[in-house]
């Protein structure tokens, strides 16, 4: 028997006018996984994801979910499924809670006790009472997924949910989905942090601009990764860069800013700043500047590279 | 374009097969939209200003010397609360009735807009189909509450401080108070059929401008224009089909005989207005493309 996908999209295409948001996209997510879609902005997440939840109506392609289509099924596409897209909205002159009670009504009433329990879960019990006008721009984050665990989801979808929020929002957010991710729930969670989606997800689709630029799971994308950058700053630039000629598993270049840019494994790195130490150049800062899938991240996505193939190229450059 | 292939524990994947969940429908809609009105003080304000206003009114125009005879029933309207009740209405209806009922029918979709909140309400187990009826009925509901409101208060207003007395027709014949109540009702209730168009109207500029402001002023000063245009000669033709003609068709009443012929014809006019109205705005919230929030 074929198991059902959560979601079945295949080669989804829309345009806005002249503008080709999302290029035929085929992206399949299995029940049970936690996966990202990852791009910068402007690369087609939303779009998408907007195309997965109704609002918006692809011009080719087919999307099921749970082997669903909004042309058979309707609104009932949405059986099971739940999230909010960008920013979840409510109505500021209701309270927390009221938003919740009527958006509980939309979806033809919960259990009893439920809208408290999500409450608890997202720590706003103590500000239910509240007009949503008055939230912090966390709290309705907050709010916004407590209005999708209403729905008791199998598919939890959401888009950039720690996008906004301050350093100790992150977390708390992460540290939330996290533990929904763990409780067995699907999770599509779209992103532009490549360590946000690199902590979470199992399997990963990067977009740019509309098109699909790599997909598959996050062990195959680190073997993809290209070596560490690191920026030094040394009391001897120059004897640096001349003792970095003998030491072939480095690239050592000179920043304008007038740090050296290093890049390499870790262990050609750290041999490299030994080498240093020992000819008396004194090591001032280290730091490292992006992680390998941040590089690759950036790589699939740079908008100066033309095409998809040099995207390609360059991936398999840094395989190599 | 290339598929990936996910991996998944069989045992997961088994547990997480979407399950058919209840849906809320209509009502449950409706129920909503009436919820989120009624915590709105915009609302209350206008209910508030239907039942308070002809208080003042009935008695600034009873204590003036000279009634404003220029105006229909306006002759009598300082010695008789059946002439001021109709007066009070022909002003209702120039401009007074579109504002009131467009400040909900013209704000009910545009405020989804103007939250964001589209695709709070269309990501829940409730069809665009479904919200769409929810609102219509709730703005047309507040249009019939809000008329009725009016008119009750402007009738007992007038009645208790005027009074009562006989009312000479249109056609100079005398109406007893019995019969001039029943007809002083009627007069306000064939005011529904226009002021319900009004609101699909507002309805229609809410959903296509997406703007409050628009759906609330537009119908307000396209009322205006369509009693300009009612008042210029040579357009007979065109006369009987705007909104605001019917308005008028509560005049046959007080005539002797009475005529009804303009009852019918704005009823029809209005009908065609409110379905031209609704179906243009349905078939934009149908088709329309989320794309803000």
């Amino acid at each position: 028997m074929t198991p059902t996908l959560a979601v079945d999209a295949t080669g989804v295409t829309k345009n806005f006018g002249p503008v080709r948001a999302v290029d035929e996209i085929t992206v399949q997510v299995a029940a049970g996984e936690v996966y990202g879609v990852l791009g910068p902005n402007g690369a087609g997440k939303t779009t998408f994801l907007r195309m997965l939840f109704g609002l918006i109506r692809p011009d080719c392609g087919s999307i099921r979910v749970f082997d669903k289509s909004w042309d058979q099924a309707g609104v009932g596409v949405l059986d099971g499924v739940a999230g909010f897209i960008e920013s979840p909205r409510f109505y500021p002159y209701l309270t927390g809670r009221a938003n919740l009670e009527g958006l509980a009504l939309l979806d033809g009433g919960t259990r009893a006790g439920l809208i408290k329990e999500v409450l608890d879960i997202v720590d706003l019990t103590d500000r239910a009472d509240r007009k949503v006008g008055g939230y912090s721009y966390g709290m309705r984050q907050r709010l916004g997924v407590a209005a999708s665990l209403l729905r008791e989801p199998k598919l939890l979808v959401l888009d950039e949910p720690a996008n906004g929020l301050d350093p100790a929002g992150i977390r708390d957010m992460r540290a939330l989905v996290k533990r929904l991710a763990a409780s067995g729930l699907t999770v599509l969670l779209s992103s532009h942090d490549m360590g946000e989606v690199e902590e979470i997800c199992d399997n990963v689709t990067i977009l740019n601009r509309g098109s699909v630029a790599f997909h598959g799971t996050i062990a195959q994308l680190r073997t993809m990764a290209p070596d560490p950058g690191y920026l030094l700053a040394t009391t001897d630039d120059r004897r640096a860069l001349a003792l970095a000629e003998h030491h072939h598993g480095v690239d050592v270049s000179l920043d304008p800013d007038a740090a050296l840019v290093v890049t390499g494994r870790r262990s050609e790195v750290s041999a490299f700043v030994a080498a240093l130490m020992r000819a008396d150049v004194e090591l001032l800062g280290f730091t490292e500047t992006q992680t390998p899938l941040e590089a690759l991240f950036f790589m699939l996505t740079d908008d100066t590279r033309p095409t998809s193939a040099h995207r390609s190229n360059q991936a398999q450059e840094a395989l190599r | 374009m290339t598929a990936v292939q996910t991996h998944m524990d069989p045992a997961v994947r088994e547990s997480t097969v979407a399950v058919e969940r209840r849906r809320g429908g209509l009502g449950a809609a409706l129920r909503f939209e009436v919820r989120k009105l009624r915590a709105q003080y915009r609302g209350w304000a206008v209910l508030a200003g239907a039942v308070l206003a002809p208080i003042p009114i009935v008695v600034i125009i009873n204590g003036q010397s000279r009634p404003p005879k220029d105006t229909l029933f306006g002759r009598f309207a300082t010695d008789n609360g059946f002439a001021l009740t109709l007066l009070i209405l022909g002003f209702a209806t120039q401009w007074v009735l579109p504002l009131l009922t467009a400040i909900v029918a013209g704000d009910i979709f545009a405020s989804e807009d103007q939250h964001g909140t589209w695709k709070t309400v269309l990501t829940r187990s409730t069809s665009r189909a479904q919200i769409f009826w929810a609102k219509t009925l709730t703005a047309c509901g507040f249009a019939v509450l809000v008329l009725t409101l009016l008119a009750a208060s402007t009738i007992a207003s007038s009645l208790l401080i005027v009074g009562h007395q006989p009312l000479t027709g249109l056609s100079g014949q005398t109406i007893g108070a019995g019969t001039a109540l029943q007809l002083v009702t009627a007069s306000w209730a064939t005011t529904l059929a226009p002021t319900l168009g009004f609101t699909c109207l507002a309805i229609v500029l809410s959903v296509w401008f997406r703007n409050p402001a628009v759906g609330i002023a537009t119908p307000v000063v396209l009322g205006m224009v369509m009693v300009l245009i009612g008042g210029l000669g040579g357009i007979e033709i065109i006369r009987p089909l705007l909104l605001t003609t019917s308005f008028e068709a509560w005049h046959g009443l007080f005539t002797q005989p009475r005529f009804t012929g303009p009852l019918v014809e704005g009823l029809l006019v209005s009908a065609a207005w409110s379905v031209l109205s609704l179906g243009a705005a349905f078939a934009i919230v149908r088709r329309r493309d989320i794309t803000g929030g």
